[in-house]
């Protein structure tokens, strides 16, 4: 390995440990808060990670809407939820056995898979191939937009009516309704004509 | 100038527009109601109805002609005759389901522009599921079925019912759509980067990496049966039927089941051919487990839309049938004409279940108790659809079962026919059981008679008999359909032969 390849072998073993820990503290931490950051650990090293294997488009993109925009606001809910102290119950029923069991069972068909894959792509033939295509210097953001606007054009403009959807969908039940000022009014007006009923009488004494 | 022109020739070389007119005019109509709410501050809603209407009407003509002319163009979009029949029944559920719900969504006093919103999007997300074939489209497309169906089974945001379904089908339908995602990225890695399910048949190397095949197909699964609600993914369809509010469930049972079987059939016969066997079992497996479920706890339901949220997963499980026997001269005639046969069925018991929650705003069984003595025309026309679900001879139901029945005896898959033939018995009994009770006098008449009158004259002050009209147009087209289409029967079937790819 020369020194090139040293130091990416360098950089990905920095990286992939922080994700590990990441998700492992996601799902192990009592505090909600403490979970929520470590999700944001677990974001930047994943746009770290792509970083180093030259998608400058998704790393930038990764770390403005995952870490900058969905992160923020789980944090933000995590924050304004009134949190109660979660007593950790350490009874393991069936459930967590078969979801261990299931669990591990995917994650070595998996790491086999991976090995086969290994010695499939590194022989030599598909090393020429892919050096061939000469991945490296394409404009990777000017590829995105014209594959974009050629041939993903449909799911592009129904991504866009989504998110119109979504929108209308997520205010429709959180907005106040005419008929809640209704009842405010009738609110008000109740409490004025008790306030009357009760001072009238003092002042006609 | 220059650019612009370069660009939309270049833009018409790749997508033919007239192939997508019909989702073109569903999305200018969409618009068309989101500004002329805006431009009227909410008054006069009928309108916006009325333009979901015209929009869904002119697209099903232009649908309509373009299936007649048959305008064959490759890329993101087929539009061989299966695909173009599926946007055509989804157009149909549309129409009728949104016929159905005027009257219920005027009464229950919440703001009405949102509606026709989401009922389009949720078409639209429908017709482009069972166009697409390619798997960055479906899954774009199934998120926008499901994102809407779970703002629509949220509509009515007082009713504690309502919350907790869209919540239920929110939080599961995400978990399954991720699983979904899951077996894509399999087929993509496998594939060597390729999102066209033709390409991607191509470029696989089915026989190396066969156990991989195996697990995508196995998520793939999962994520379809979501929708189609078969066996073990059933559990949230009860729930969240009965927490919707009524027009909204009739339009869930038709249409997203109506997508998702479109899905489900393309992804299963075109990527997993060589592994027939192998998801033949299991999907045989499921739909038999489905057929005895939805059809034996169905008997014990109390609540209307609960035992038809149950029976419509067993109706999934005889038209995954319909699926399995699928063949070279027949195509998938059983499976589209039962689904046709289906929609006007469901959609027909629906409305009568709206104009009774209308008049009496209840939802329990018991209730229906003596209705001949009150309302005839409804009770006879609940008769027609229940027993046209039931598949009793006469009307288009028994002849949809006899048709897909037949069919898969035909294609060897005798435990489940049998089994079909079995759960179908069981399923008479508990129609038979709702129209028994309402053919029949109650215990105590003075009860539920005094409630329906109430009822009726506070509902009929409020909207005008325009409006009303409309439930019962949908109640009379769903009735014509459901009894007179076992008499057109082999028309509709000529049509839906040559459906196989």
């Amino acid at each position: 390995m020369n020194l090139s390849e040293l130091i990416h072998e360098f950089i990905l073993a920095l990286i992939e440990p922080g994700i590990l820990v990441g998700s492992i503290g996601t799902v192990s931490f009592i505090n909600t808060a403490n979970s929520a950051f470590s999700l944001g650990l677990v974001f930047t090293c994943i746009s770290l990670l792509y970083f180093a294997l030259n998608a400058d488009f998704i790393a930038a993109a990764q770390l403005l809407v995952y870490v900058g925009a969905i992160n923020v606001l789980i944090v933000f809910a995590v924050m304004i939820t009134d949190q109660s102290v979660s007593s950790d119950s350490e009874k393991r029923g069936i459930g967590y056995f078969t979801a261990l069991g299931a669990c591990s069972i995917l994650f070595l068909t998996i790491v086999c898979i991976f090995h086969k894959i290994n010695d499939f792509y590194s022989s030599s033939i598909h090393q020429s191939e892919y050096l061939k295509l000469n991945l490296f210097e394409q404009n990777d953001v000017q590829n995105i937009g014209y594959q974009l606007l050629n041939k993903f054009l449909v799911p592009f403009e129904l991504a866009s009516l989504l998110l119109l959807v979504a929108l209308v969908g997520a205010i429709n039940p959180a907005r106040d309704e005419d008929e809640g000022k209704d009842i405010a009014e009738n609110k008000k007006n109740r409490l004025f004509l008790q306030l009357h009923l009760v001072i009238s009488p003092h002042f006609s004494k | 100038m220059n650019d612009i022109n370069s660009f939309l020739s270049r833009l018409n070389s790749t997508i033919n527009f007239s192939t997508i007119l019909p989702e073109i005019i569903l999305i200018v109509g969409l618009i068309t109601i989101v500004i002329t709410d805006l431009v009227n501050k909410g008054k006069n809603a009928i309108f916006l109805y009325k333009i979901f209407l015209v929009s869904t009407l002119v697209s099903m003509g232009i649908l309509f002609y373009q299936l007649i002319s048959v305008i064959a163009f490759e890329d993101l979009y087929t539009n061989n005759i299966f695909n173009n029949l599926f946007r055509f029944f989804i157009l149909i559920c549309s129409f009728i389901s949104v016929l159905l719900s005027v009257d219920y969504v005027l009464c229950s006093k919440i703001s009405l522009a949102e509606f026709p919103l989401f009922k389009i999007s949720a078409g639209l997300g429908g017709m482009i599921l069972s166009c697409a074939t390619d798997l960055i489209t479906i899954y774009v497309s199934l998120e926008f079925l499901a994102l809407s169906s779970c703002f629509l089974s949220g509509y009515t945001k007082r009713d504690i019912r309502s919350n907790e379904a869209s919540m239920k089908f929110l939080l599961m339908s995400g978990a399954s759509s991720s699983s979904l995602l899951y077996g894509f990225s399999l087929l993509y890695g496998f594939s060597d980067g390729q999102v066209q399910l033709d390409n991607i048949i191509d470029k696989i190397l089915f026989s190396q990496y066969l156990p991989t095949i195996c697990i995508s197909a196995a998520f793939i699964l999962a994520g379809t049966a979501f929708k189609l609600s078969l066996f073990p993914f059933h559990q949230w369809t009860p729930d969240v039927y009965e927490g919707s509010p009524t027009p909204v469930v009739a339009f869930f049972s038709v249409t997203s089941k109506v997508a998702a079987l479109s899905l489900f059939t393309r992804l299963f016969r075109l990527i997993f051919p060589y592994l027939s066997n192998e998801w033949h079992i299991v999907v045989e497996l499921l739909a038999i487990s489905s057929m005895i479920l939805g059809n034996l706890i169905a008997v014990t339901q109390r609540s209307f839309k609960r035992m038809l949220a149950y029976s419509s997963i067993s109706q999934i499980g005889y038209v995954m049938i319909g699926i399995l026997a699928a063949d070279l001269e027949n195509g998938y005639a059983s499976m589209l004409t039962y689904t046709f046969i289906y929609i006007f069925m469901n959609l027909g018991t629906f409305a009568r279940i709206t104009l009774f929650s209308l008049r009496t705003g209840t939802d329990n069984i018991r209730d229906y108790a003596g209705l001949y003595m009150k309302d005839p025309v409804l009770t006879f026309s609940l008769v027609l659809c229940l027993l046209s679900l039931g598949g009793i001879p006469p009307l288009s139901g028994f002849f949809g079962k006899l048709y897909l029945f037949w069919h898969g005896w035909k294609a060897g898959l005798y435990i489940s026919v049998t089994v079909a033939l079995v759960t179908s018995v069981i399923s008479i009994y508990y129609y038979l059981k709702i129209i028994k009770l309402m053919l029949t006098k109650t215990t105590n008449p003075v009860d539920t008679l005094k409630t329906y009158e109430k009822q009726k004259s506070l509902v009929s002050s409020v909207i005008s008999t325009k409006l009303k009209s409309s439930v019962e147009m949908a109640m009379i087209l769903c009735a014509l359909a459901s009894t007179l289409s076992g008499l057109f029967m082999d028309p509709i079937i000529k049509i839906t032969r040559n459906t196989f790819f």
